[in-house]
């Protein structure tokens, strides 16, 4: 581990969140909201703190190695979460507490809230939340199609061929570099036609541009207390499920799609198609019960609820149009379970992933063909390619930390007090990075005590950070030369 | 698959099991409870089915095959649960329909513990010890399928138990197998029920419940004549104390105890890595809660450490034996012990759940993957008790455990619409599943207020926990039946 090289980049990341910090601050100017101190204040600091931290560095050149790499993922998502909060905490009307939690749910696309009366806070803190889940987002598909791959995390190295950028480079610094300029600009563009559609079908210009933010970085932070419920327009319903849907796919699948233009690609890609089919599922059994126990009497109406809600929680946005905790029979615990599946690896989504999903299952039918036939040798396929048995035993590796690490949460909730159903749906969403749950923390987490906030907040990184990031660093051989 | 063969060996079990509808007649005739003809009238039906079965195919000489074990599990428990309800389907007083009565039959063979009965001080004896004796030959039979049947099928990776079978027999036939095991830990297992009887006597139990709790506690069953269930004899500490030591006996692998019987030769034990896990797995929980409950100001010391100690043990080896109803608990409690029950056990015992063994090789290669990403290039090899295990077995446990935490899942989603709310349906899933019975955090022992549709689920779940997920998954195979 050299120590310079971590500076610098934490310098780096330093110096790019101040500027982060204009846009609030350019809106709040242009709102007259008041809001602008907190904001002023902390770009002021971060930029001198990063200043302090790079300067020093700047002559450094060299290459990212493997366990930096580790460090650095690590500390991306824990720096912006820290330093994201500053805001908040200068603006100083929330505790400290509810604060971490806000911004941590923002960074790491979330989307479960503390906040209410969202509807007159003032436009700037809207408007940085939203961002957060935006520059979230924007991290995320970084860390999902360049770096993920590369440490092979969680079986992840599935997907290091099909990058785009240089392919045999095993450096790790200008992969990213490269990659992530045209993901960025599929995902700017993805956003911008987000934001046109909000707009069209009726929403004033804020609200689409940060509805937009939240919605293609399947984050799920809203204007509005009663998030999208809130505008009562099927219209606006529909853009957001089609960019929801779009948030929870492969980027490197857009890439292929738009910058190669070949919009076949969404078909012929496995994962891409078990998303949908899981999607259409979930979709089919809402609507089914819905209109079978009349909480809905028109097909259309169960329908567009149904899909909405579906969509929101399996990409793991997390916006809500009605309050489907009180949905009849198991529909609150069908679509809260959707979220562990998740969107495709390589997306802004969270939950398991789709991919792991599918070598859970072939490997779980391959186990079950092994019963009858001792001696049978058969390796696991996916789209005619055999898959080495080491990305499956990552994938099984991932499975077991994923659900000890939810019963371990899940527990520490429960001792601090909270009852079982809030602490089960909690867990589960936090470390899919969903947002809403059921009982007392299905409209928002207000009213759960500071130390659950926190233990959420740690949960909702592990999700992001897919575990196995957190839990190299904490390995003792990590740490040894 | 040798149909005959098959179709002769439940036959005989059919025989067999028919006999055991008789003991409850000497129960009835000790303590003049008048219960007779359901039990005549079930032996007649049984014994008749049996014979049915048998005598078309005496003459039949079919050599049982491998892949004949897995029908044969799967009708042992099925059959075994539809006639062993009969008796509690027939009888006036406790006056069950089908499907209440197959549930108390599946829970108690399953050694499972879950009743559908309140009011059990003032049911006939008979029945009450009919019960008790269903959750003993249930737990027989546990033993027998875990010891000489799985490993053999490679169910979840207990290949790695093959050479651990007692006995001289290393041979890969079903029925010299079964035979051996039964003559080497039959009388093992005989032997412990009675150390066990008699140390409840001792404890202070009347002759008739020391004898019945005997034989739901070395089964890891958790029956009991009593609706305060052990609760009901807080006043004899000793019992306790006897309960939990063969509580540990029955949910550590009779494998070993062979062993250590034969070289007199405790040491053994500790040599081994499961039974370590087990015990620590245990004395974790047990720390944690007393910890808690003493902390939290719910409880004395004294009396923390004993309710901590008891449920650990109880809940550790999927007995779901309960000294006090689990609402006097902060809601802590029900949840941890709840997440206990999921590893279970040790493989070769009559405990249920994931298994100590599979849950510290699943320990060991989640810790594997945090060392491959650390040296990517590093050739990590899994050993217990200096054995390197072969992919091949690790690649079943992790099969088991996603098929584990998938029909668990799965049960979830239909408790819920059968009508059960999210709490109750979580735990009732896990206390079934796992064969440990008592559904902590919902609604506690009794299943009886639930809905038909629900009792029916988790019966299944019982059986699917007891044939380990995979048994009854693999009969739904197409390709198992061919070739």
């Amino acid at each position: 581990m050299r120590r310079q090289f971590i500076q610098r980049i934490l310098g780096i990341f330093l110096l790019i969140f101040s500027l982060t910090l204009i846009p609030p601050m350019l809106v709040s100017i242009g709102y007259r909201d008041g809001e602008l101190p907190p904001f002023a204040v902390s770009f002021a600091l971060t930029l001198v703190l990063g200043i302090l931290l790079w300067l020093p560095t700047r002559g450094l050149r060299g290459d990212l190695r493997r366990r930096e790499g580790f460090m650095v993922v690590a500390m991306f998502w824990i720096m912006f979460s820290a330093l994201g909060t500053l805001p908040l905490l200068f603006g100083a009307r929330i505790g400290v507490a509810n604060a971490i939690f806000e911004v941590v749910s923002g960074v790491t696309t979330t989307g479960a809230t503390v906040l209410t009366g969202l509807d007159r806070m003032p436009q700037s803190l809207l408007y940085y939340r939203a961002q957060l889940q935006w520059f979230g987002g924007m991290g995320l598909i970084v860390f999902a199609v360049a770096i993920l791959p590369m440490l092979g995390i969680g079986g992840m190295q599935l997907y290091r061929a099909e990058t785009p950028g240089p392919m045999k480079d095993d450096k790790l610094a200008p992969r990213i570099a490269s990659s992530a300029r045209t993901l960025w600009y599929i995902y700017a563009g993805l956003t911008a036609a987000c934001a046109l559609g909000f707009w069209l079908t009726g929403m004033n210009w804020f609200d689409a541009l940060t509805h937009s933010f939240a919605t293609l970085s399947t984050g799920g932070f809203s204007t509005h207390d009663a998030s999208m419920g809130y505008f009562h327009s099927p219209a606006i319903e529909a853009v957001a499920d089609v960019f929801m849907l779009a948030g929870g796919i492969n980027f490197s699948i857009h890439y292929i799609a738009f910058a190669k233009g070949q919009p076949r690609a969404y078909l012929r890609d496995l994962e891409v198609r078990t998303y949908f089919a899981v999607v259409a599922i979930v979709i089919a059994l809402c609507t089914w019960v819905l209109l079978g126990n009349h909480v809905y009497h028109h097909f259309f109406t169960a329908l567009r609820y149904a899909a909405f809600q579906a969509i929101s929680i399996i990409t793991c946005t997390g916006f809500t149009s009605t309050n489907f905790a009180v949905w009849p029979m198991f529909l609150p615990s069908l679509i809260l379970i959707g979220s562990v599946i998740g969107g495709c690896a390589g997306s802004t989504s969270g939950g398991m992933k789709v991919i792991r999903f599918l070598v859970l299952f072939k490997q779980g039918l391959r186990d079950m063909g092994r019963l009858g036939h001792p001696r049978r040798v058969d390796s696991l396929k996916l789209s005619g390619r055999v898959v080495p048995e080491r990305i499956v035993d990552a994938v099984w590796g991932f499975l077991a930390v994923y659900v000890a690490t939810c019963a371990f949460m899940m527990l520490l909730l429960v001792a601090d007090g909270m009852d079982q159903l809030s602490a089960f749906s909690a867990v589960v969403t936090c470390i899919n990075n969903a947002g809403p749950g059921l009982g007392q923390v299905a409209a928002n987490f207000q009213h759960i005590s500071a130390e659950a906030k926190l233990i959420l907040s740690a949960t909702m990184l592990l999700g992001r950070l897919e575990i196995f990031t957190l839990l190299v660093l904490v390995s003792p051989s990590f740490w040894r030369k | 698959m040798q149909f005959l063969a098959i179709q002769r060996v439940v036959g005989l079990l059919l025989m067999v099991f028919s006999l055991s509808m008789l003991t409850p007649l000497l129960v009835s005739w000790r303590f003049h409870d008048g219960v007779h003809t359901p039990y005549l009238h079930a032996f007649a039906v049984t014994l008749a089915a049996g014979l049915l079965l048998w005598l078309p195919v005496l003459r039949v000489r079919q050599e049982l095959r491998i892949r004949d074990g897995f029908a044969l599990i799967a009708l042992f428990w099925i059959v075994l649960g539809l006639f062993g309800a009969l008796p509690l389907w027939l009888a006036l007083r406790p006056h069950l329909n089908v499907t209440d009565a197959i549930f108390e039959a599946v829970s108690g063979l399953t050694t499972t513990g879950a009743t559908v009965l309140t009011g059990l001080d003032a049911l006939p004896r008979s029945i009450l010890y009919y019960r008790q004796q269903l959750q003993w030959i249930g737990g027989l039979g546990t033993l027998m399928l875990a010891v000489a049947i799985l490993p053999l099928l490679g169910v979840g990776g207990m290949q790695m138990f093959l050479a651990q079978t007692p006995g001289t027999t290393r041979e890969s036939h079903l029925a010299p197998r079964l035979a051996e095991a039964i003559r080497s830990l039959g009388y093992l297992y005989l032997s412990l029920t009675a150390l066990c009887a008699a140390g409840y006597w001792l404890a202070g139990m009347t002759p008739f419940d020391a004898l019945a709790h005997s034989l739901s506690t070395i089964s890891t069953g958790g029956f009991s004549t009593h609706d305060a269930n052990l609760g009901y004899f807080n006043a004899h500490p000793g019992v306790m104390a006897v309960a939990m030591v063969f509580m540990l006996l029955g949910g550590a692998s009779f494998a070993l105890h062979y062993f250590a019987w034969h070289r007199r030769d405790l040491r053994l034990y500790f040599q081994e890595a499961e039974f370590r896990t087990y015990i620590a797995v245990i004395g974790i929980t047990a720390a944690v809660i007393a910890l808690y409950l003493a902390g939290s100001h719910h409880a004395t010391p004294g009396h923390a450490l004993l309710a901590g100690l008891f449920q650990a043990v109880s809940i550790g080896t999927t007995s779901g034996f309960v000294r006090e109803p689990s609402s006097h608990w902060p809601a802590f409690v029900p949840v941890l012990l709840l997440f206990v029950s999921f590893i279970g056990g040790c493989a070769n015992s009559t405990a249920g759940g994931i298994k100590a063994m599979r849950f510290l090789l699943l320990m060991k290669q989640g810790w594997r993957e945090v060392g491959r990403l650390i040296h990517p290039n590093a050739v990590i090899a899994i050993r217990v008790g200096g054995h390197v295990l072969p992919d091949r077995v690790l690649d079943a446990i992790w099969g088991f455990f996603a098929a584990y935490v998938a029909l668990f899942t799965l049960l979830l989603i239909l408790l819920t619409a059968f009508g059960l709310d999210q709490v109750s349906a979580f735990s009732a899933a896990a206390a079934c599943l796992n064969n440990m019975g008592s559904s902590l955090a919902g609604f506690g022992h009794h299943y009886g207020a639930i809905s038909d549709g629900a009792k029916w689920v988790l019966a299944a779940a019982m059986l699917f926990g007891r044939m380990e997920v995979f048994i009854l998954l693999a009969l739904f195979r197409p390709s198992f039946w061919r070739g």
